[in-house]
């Protein structure tokens, strides 16, 4: 008997003991069950785009991020942003595919941002060096970015600025929207990746054909990719007609998106596209607009849609 | 005895001019298959339409423009590979030489992904950088060929070429990671296709084509007697070494310019020259006139499979190419004897 009230007064120590616990962190719903995380992260690491984008629009910069997609640092956007703040440039850990677990324990982190496609064995990993917050996986669609930089807002402990972000992307929408229907632009658009043998259609689903949609233009080509896909297969130059629309938006991974226009011109099925001869083609960055997402990124995305609708 | 032998050797003759007969028919059949059909939607209807009259601008374009230019790098493509096939195989004195197994468009592959790297993009360089990366290709390959032990077994041959293949190939790897924005393009360098090539490459790399093409007119004759043995081609008054060496040569210029203007395309040279021997017997001379309609024969055949299966994307030529040629390869080499060159 007397054993027995030991054991529950020892458990009910441990219990209050967890309780003063918990009143000091904060538990967040992930992909990988409910993970508690520290009420004022200090130095967070950032494995995926839209978690470093989201973080610098809380106003928390990452001690550490990946690259972006067929690059060797973070976005150029995200440089851009970090110059004209004058902050801290984030230290690289790796790439979204393969993260450097070494590099990460290196930064000495205190919660971890990571993607919704992170296997669970690197989540077992990581998960060791830091709380690490992995957002629910959902079938790919236009506004997943905005669930997830919500769930890293509050991993951060800033959903407001993270709500002011997002309503302020919602608002320059809606004002592009007015605007771009009073231009009388045009209806439809394609975002296409030119390849040397031809073009890739990208999704409608990502954030950059979501936000084309958004502000007026109707993406097309979703009926060359399989379901689940981002992009097409690089489709045939016999069938570069099914890309002609009104709006051709041409993402490249080159520095230069101009060279990259001026490559794609040298091929005679490419110059005779009704698109092309209205010079309605507008080469655009493909880090941004094919692997970046986030509120930041959205504004960024904006700015090329108004400069090249409404200049 | 001498009329029974004057005879056969007639009827040997004019079974050969009916096999040129139909492969030729052949050829012109697939050309005229590869205008009509495509990924697109303009079909044999919409192109026949063109004939008799119809002013279908998409159709025009996409005959003249697409088709037309495709169907001749083809058919340039398949004499280049074919012939190179015949002429290693010759050389090497090894049925299963092939420039596409043997690394020598590796090679060249290798040599244009490091121009590329470099920062080279002009169309003009990358033909003589791919025939240089040929010719070392060649060499290297040739070289091992003769280390004791390799040149008396064919299999090791083509073991030694998957090896030096692989090697190219994870050097390039290397690049792509040094260099990821140049990914694309390289990436065309990896597997070869016909698709988005223009007339102009092929006009650069005419002018080696018919370097090459005269060349091994001079040579076929020696070339023919050094497979009676070295000995034997001395013994007839030809230099077996300067003959290797022109052939290895020709081979560099010809594969050269096939993976410059549609990238490596594997075991073409193995099964042209293989098929050409199978019409025409044993003779180095009958073989490599063979080899000229059966080459783009395949290769057309090939691209105008690779146009339809996937549509309206298309697989790269390369690799249909592989998938058909690993087979024979397989088969050749499981044959009880392979047959002695």
């Amino acid at each position: 008997m007397r054993h027995t009230l030991l054991q529950r007064g020892l458990l009910g120590m441990l219990m209050g003991g967890l309780l003063v616990g918990t009143a000091q962190a904060r538990t967040l719903e992930t992909a990988y069950g409910n993970v508690e995380v520290v009420d004022h992260p200090e130095r967070v690491v950032t494995l995926y785009e839209g978690a470093l984008d989201a973080a610098l629009a809380a106003g928390v910069t990452p001690v550490g991020a990946v690259t972006t997609r067929g690059g060797d640092n973070v976005a150029e956007y995200v440089t851009d942003y970090l110059s004209a703040k004058e902050l801290e440039h984030p230290e690289i850990v790796g790439v979204v595919r393969e993260i450097n677990i070494e590099a990460v324990l290196a930064q000495q982190p205190d919660l971890i941002l990571a993607a919704a496609q992170l296997p669970e064995e690197q989540y077992q990993l990581l998960s060791q060096i830091a709380p690490t917050v992995v957002p629910h996986t959902q079938p790919l669609a236009a506004d997943n970015w905005e669930a997830e930089a919500r769930l890293f807002g509050q991993a951060l402990n800033r959903e407001e600025a993270i709500e002011e972000a997002i309503s302020a992307v919602d608002q320059r929408v809606d004002a592009m929207a007015e605007a771009v229907a009073k231009a009388e632009v045009g209806e439809n658009a394609y975002l296409v990746r030119w390849m040397p043998g031809g073009p890739m259609v990208m999704s409608e689903n990502l954030i950059a054909t979501g936000l084309l949609e958004r502000v007026g233009l109707d993406v097309q080509g979703g009926e060359l990719i399989g379901e689940r896909g981002v992009h097409s297969d690089v489709l045939s130059l016999e069938n570069l007609s099914q890309v002609d629309g009104d709006w051709l938006f041409l993402a490249t991974l080159n520095d230069d998106g101009q060279a990259a226009l001026d490559s794609a011109k040298q091929s005679p099925a490419f110059n005779r596209l009704n698109v092309v001869q209205n010079e309605r083609v507008v080469p655009v960055n493909g880090q941004l607009w094919s692997s970046a997402n986030g509120p930041l990124a959205a504004q960024a995305i904006l700015d090329d849609i108004e400069n090249a609708l409404l200049p | 005895m001498l009329l029974t032998k004057a005879g056969s050797s007639a009827r040997w003759r004019c079974s050969s001019r009916h096999w040129m007969l139909i492969l030729l028919t052949a050829l012109v059949a697939v050309s005229v298959v590869s205008l009509l059909i495509g990924a697109g939607s303009v079909g044999p209807r919409q192109v026949l339409g063109l004939l008799s009259g119809s002013d279908h601008a998409e159709a025009r374009f996409i005959v003249w423009e697409l088709r037309a230019p495709r169907t001749l790098i083809g058919i340039a493509v398949g004499v280049a590979l074919g012939v190179a096939g015949a002429l290693l195989q010759a050389v090497s004195r090894n049925p299963l030489a092939e420039p596409g197994l043997l690394g020598v468009s590796a090679g060249a592959a290798f040599a244009v992904s490091l121009a590329l790297v470099l920062g080279a993009s002009a169309a003009t360089l990358r033909i003589p950088v791919a025939q240089l990366g040929a010719l070392i290709g060649c060499v290297c390959v040739l070289s091992v060929a003769r280390l004791r032990g390799v040149g008396s077994d064919p299999v090791r041959l083509v073991l030694a070429g998957a090896a030096f293949s692989g090697l190219l190939g994870s050097l390039s790897a290397l690049m792509l990671l040094y260099d990821q924005r140049a990914a694309d393009e390289i990436r065309f360098w990896v597997v070869g296709s016909l698709a988005g090539r223009r007339l102009d490459d092929l006009w650069a790399v005419l002018p080696s084509l018919l370097v090459a093409g005269a060349g091994v007119v001079l040579f076929a004759r020696p070339l023919a007697a050094l497979s009676l043995g070295e000995r034997a081609a001395s013994g007839l008054g030809h230099r077996p070494g300067l003959i290797r060496w022109l052939a290895v040569g020709c081979v560099a210029l010809l594969v050269g310019a096939a993976t410059a203007i549609a990238g490596p395309i594997a075991f073409v040279g193995l099964v042209v020259p293989f098929v050409a021997r199978a019409i025409a017997g044993p003779d180095i001379r009958r073989t490599l006139w063979f080899c000229l309609p059966i080459g783009p024969l395949i290769v057309l055949t090939a691209d105008i499979i690779s146009r339809v299966v996937v549509a309206p994307s298309e697989l790269p030529l390369g690799v249909l190419t592989a998938l058909c040629g690993a087979p024979v390869l397989i088969a050749v080499v499981r044959a009880k004897r392979l047959p002695m060159l």
